[in-house]
């Protein structure tokens, strides 16, 4: 098992009173909430404070913390011989010392002590009279723009913590399977039902809550469930007009580059977004940019002066308007 | 362990829920969540239907709403205001990037395609 210095995760001092202790706990829980805050680790962040703060505002659980001892965060340990004696239910951890406290983590060590950390709808354990639904669980997960497009079946292997028969927690690898239904969209929330943990005594299993992120792709945008995608044309396609092969989530497709485009300007491509059964499909637009050649050889440059030369074309003529004003 | 694929169902605007399976999805006592019904933290379908339904979407508010109210210990109208404030700036960040994704990505365009 390895040892998390609950006092250092909420800065405080050992000897900290319980007020300081709230204190130090919303201060943190303020800036890391996962529901409130765009920290980076924000969820580790605050998993990590959330378990000190549970331990930490519970005298009981206190006391026993306090009694492990003081070992470097992350250093491997074990509890003493007659540690679980003292604190009840921790008995059932092996006061000889013999038994494996690798799978166990301290959260779910301490949360033996008076009835458990609550998980999921209604952190279901043993050791209460059931049925009890099993925990929910929770899991990022990126796909690509093209596996939110046409769905994607994806493989989770998380760690979670299964309940023995003497109600302490063990982390077990848990594995899912499951069918990403085509049409998702950056921070979609999805649920699997009956993937999350096991029921009790008869009870339900829990769900499997998943929060979609797409990766950032290299030629696509997107934006709920419209798709953009950048469209470089040369100044004469963009005065001329063209027909160009547009790259699309789907496979390219033929785009009639009407002349006299401007830049800046979106061609939109009607239910070539992200679609979902049954209902209206996202669009697909063009954003249309004017790029110049930075080098061009003697030919080039004599064409753009002669074109300079006879066009009588001026983009500033709203200057002088606004001067004559 | 049952490794069979299972089907994820997206919790949006356009499935639905009852009253009493969101009581079960979010965690939330009845009365916790006519609480926040009253509040306006959530909203049915129809608010004048003898049962109420509510979107999917309510799951993922109200499982939200659970998590504010226990690890900031607040009463259900202190959760109410915040999760309103919440929807407001998920509002705003979603408005600045359909704007983003909307721009022309010029830098970039240019960098690529020009020789």
């Amino acid at each position: 098992m390895k040892y998390k210095d609950y006092y250092k995760i909420l800065g405080v001092a050992r000897d900290a009173s319980a007020d300081d202790i709230k204190k130090a706990y919303r201060k943190l829980a303020r800036k890391y909430h996962p529901d409130v805050s765009k920290e980076k680790n924000a969820e580790e962040r605050f998993k990590e404070m959330a378990e000190a703060y549970e331990t930490l505002k519970d005298p009981e659980k206190r006391a026993a913390f306090d009694q492990l001892g003081s070992h470097a965060a992350g250093q491997e340990f074990r509890p003493p011989p007659d540690w679980g004696q003292q604190f009840g239910s921790g008995g059932s951890f092996d006061p000889s010392g013999q038994g494996s406290f690798d799978d166990i983590d301290l959260a779910d060590l301490l949360a033996g002590l008076t009835g458990g950390r609550s998980r999921g709808r209604t952190g279901g354990r043993p050791g209460r009279e059931g049925p009890f639904p099993g925990s929910d669980y929770e899991a990022m997960v990126r796909i690509t723009l093209e596996q939110a497009f046409h769905g994607t079946e994806i493989e989770l292997d998380l760690s979670v913590p299964e309940y023995d028969e003497r109600g302490i927690a063990h982390r077990v690898p848990h594995r899912a399977k499951v069918r990403i239904p085509k049409g998702v969209t950056d921070g979609q929330k999805l649920r699997v039902p009956g993937k999350g943990g096991k029921g009790f005594q008869g009870g339900p299993a829990g769900d499997l809550y998943l929060d979609i992120q797409v990766q950032t792709h290299p030629l696509f945008r997107t934006s709920g469930r419209d798709i953009y995608v950048d469209l470089p044309l040369a100044p004469w396609e963009a005065v001329l007009g063209t027909s160009v092969e547009l790259p699309t989530p789907a496979g390219a497709v033929a785009l009639k580059v009407p002349s006299g485009t401007r830049a800046g300007q979106q061609l939109r491509l009607a239910g070539r977004g992200l679609s979902r059964p049954g209902e209206k499909s996202g669009d697909l637009f063009a954003i249309v940019g004017i790029v110049v050649p930075t080098v061009v050889d003697e030919k080039e440059r004599s064409l753009f002066r002669e074109l300079a030369e006879k066009s009588n074309f001026d983009p500033r003529a709203h200057f002088k308007q606004g001067a004559a004003a | 362990m049952n490794n069979d694929t299972a089907e994820a169902l997206r919790l949006d605007q356009e499935s639905q829920v009852s009253f009493s399976q969101l009581v079960i999805l979010s965690g939330l006592s009845d009365d916790d969540l006519r609480e926040l019904v009253d509040h306006g933290a959530l909203t049915p379908v129809d608010p004048d239907a003898s049962s109420w339904m509510f979107t999917s979407y309510c799951v993922v508010v109200a499982r939200k709403a659970r998590r504010l109210r226990s690890d900031f210990e607040l009463d259900a109208h202190a959760v109410s205001v915040l999760l309103g404030f919440v929807e407001r700036i998920e509002a705003l960040e979603n408005e600045l990037h359909a704007l983003r994704a909307g721009a022309l990505a010029y830098g970039a365009a240019t960098d690529r395609f020009s020789r």
